[in-house]
């Protein structure tokens, strides 16, 4: 059997023994009388997987509707943030004294806890998908900047040097050079940035809408409701993974010069 | 032509004032091969990045082909560096068109002149391949078909060939004297390696340690074209690199 394929067996055994042992033992009444893993706290898979095969057949007690929401301000968020981060980044990793400047503000701005704007956010922009974008894109911002900021810090003096001395201008070496390197390690941050953004629109949500997985999970504390609760769980680390493998994916195509992706 | 007048550089730490370079006259001449050796801490480096406009002088004055270098780049000036200055994310292809990029030569022209850099550094069939592909010694190969692209007349070598083994370094040797030979520039090498200095240079410029000024101006009489496999084992190899240590000796010794 290949590595791979063993890996795979492991993995699959693994995820098997923890949702037998969730669905057996909150079966045995004895169990369930004498600890604290109730299924009215901690659900069942079955119920969860029967919530979720209801919640994916159209009809009124559809979750596509909220998926796509969700989903939809995840991506804005991620496009606003990583291309805000990625060229403020870029803009002061290229630039000493612009970042000499700004860098107390970064410092400030980056150790506030950001859920604390969450409510302000809301209150600003509404309860609608502006506000959502907003928080998503307020937590992937600092993440990616910081990543892109030291990509271009860590473009080696030499390399500029060199590229002057076949001729390049500021401008080109920005292109040929700066963008590059940096690029790679904005690359690196975009798995934690695709959580960090789900996270945000998610958090949004909770504090203030009428739509969205969010929204949903909220429903669900209201009415004491274990089963729905990870069943969009469920649901948005599914969204979680798809997003981080197309990107995975993408970045393997994009930077297969770098030592990262050598076979 | 590069002349040197009164050349000095100094740094400004915490600790105080380093004189890294105290004085520096020189004259190089059109087409010459020359090498900067000296004990490390000299300012070999520096006086070479002061050559190329990267640092200024704190005294004195640069003047390249007529014109005062004072932190500008000389034109036409090729500067291979120790450290692997070749863009991973390209092919060698594209690393070597880089320059012609930048000069706005694309097309067929540029790759043409690719073509023929290639051939020149025997690296034909390596053009699609990424620079992680290649080993040590042709990555240094690559950086200078670079810089040969944009045809400089003036190549500056910082310890170009430090971090490679011995038998990589002698083909690389050959092939820079060949390239030397046919191309004609004016060469400033600055080396720890004293065979290779006296292997390849018309002159060799021993530099005191700091604040560095030039002790020592040895022309070596061998004649071009020299094969560097046997050339080592001249007596005229042998006494030049006898009368270079006698003095490069000391100022390690002083420096112990």
């Amino acid at each position: 059997m290949s590595e791979r394929m063993q890996t795979r067996l492991w993995q699959l055994l693994i995820l098997a023994s923890v949702l037998g042992a969730w669905e057996g033992l909150t079966r045995i009444p004895w169990f369930v009388a004498n600890t604290p893993f109730d299924p009215f706290f901690i659900s069942q898979p079955s119920r969860v997987a029967v919530r979720l095969v209801q919640w994916l057949q159209p009809g009124p007690q559809s979750v596509w509707p909220h998926l796509w929401l969700t989903l939809q301000a995840t991506l804005w968020g991620l496009l606003v943030g990583v291309g805000s981060g990625f060229c403020v980044g870029l803009a002061l990793g290229r630039s000493r004294r612009l970042a000499q400047v700004f860098n107390p503000f970064i410092v400030a701005f980056n150790s506030m806890p950001r859920i604390a704007f969450v409510p302000l956010i809301t209150m600003f922009f509404g309860l609608g998908m502006a506000s959502k974008v907003v928080t998503s894109w307020f937590v992937v911002f600092f993440l990616v900047f910081f990543n892109t900021y030291k990509g271009a810090r860590s473009v080696e003096r030499e390399m500029v040097d060199f590229c002057r001395t076949l001729g390049g201008s500021p401008r080109q070496i920005m292109f040929r050079v700066y963008m590059p390197t940096a690029a790679a390690w904005t690359f690196a941050s975009l798995p934690n940035a695709i959580s960090f953004a789900l996270i945000g629109v998610v958090l949004a949500e909770f504090v203030g809408s009428t739509t969205g997985m969010g929204y949903l999970m909220t429903t669900a504390l209201a009415t004491l409701n274990a089963t729905d609760m990870f069943a969009s769980v469920t649901l948005l680390s599914a969204v979680g993974i798809l997003l981080v493998n197309t990107i995975t994916a993408l970045e393997r195509r994009l930077l297969h010069w770098s030592p990262e992706f050598r076979q | 032509m590069i002349s040197l007048r009164a050349v000095g550089r100094d740094y400004v730490s915490g600790a105080g004032t380093v004189h890294a370079v105290g004085h520096v006259d020189l004259d190089i001449a059109q087409g010459e091969f020359v090498s900067l050796v000296g004990p490390s801490g000299c300012g070999k480096s520096t006086l070479l990045n002061m050559i190329a406009g990267f640092i200024t002088p704190t005294r004195g004055e640069i003047v390249v082909d007529g014109r005062a270098v004072q932190g500008r780049l000389p034109d036409a000036l090729g500067y291979i560096f120790q450290k692997d200055t070749l863009l991973p994310w390209y092919t060698v292809s594209k690393n070597i068109a880089l320059g012609l990029t930048f000069h706005g030569i694309r097309g067929q022209e540029a790759d043409r002149r690719v073509a023929r850099l290639l051939e020149m550094g025997n690296l034909q069939g390596f053009g699609q391949a990424y620079p992680h592909q290649l080993s040590g010694g042709m990555r240094r190969r690559v950086a200078l078909l670079m810089s040969l692209a944009v045809e400089p007349r003036i190549l500056l070598l910082d310890e170009p060939f430090g971090a490679l083994d011995m038998h990589t370094r002698a083909h690389l040797h050959r092939e820079l004297a060949l390239l030397w030979r046919s191309l004609g520039q004016t060469v400033v090498m600055v080396t720890h390696d004293l065979d290779e200095a006296v292997l390849l240079s018309d002159r060799v410029i021993v530099l005191s340690g700091p604040p560095s000024r030039v002790l020592m101006q040895e022309s070596i009489s061998l004649p071009h074209p020299r094969d560097v496999f046997t050339v080592r084992e001249t007596p005229a190899f042998a006494e030049h690199s006898r009368r270079i240590w006698h003095v490069l000796g000391e100022q390690f010794r002083a420096l112990a």
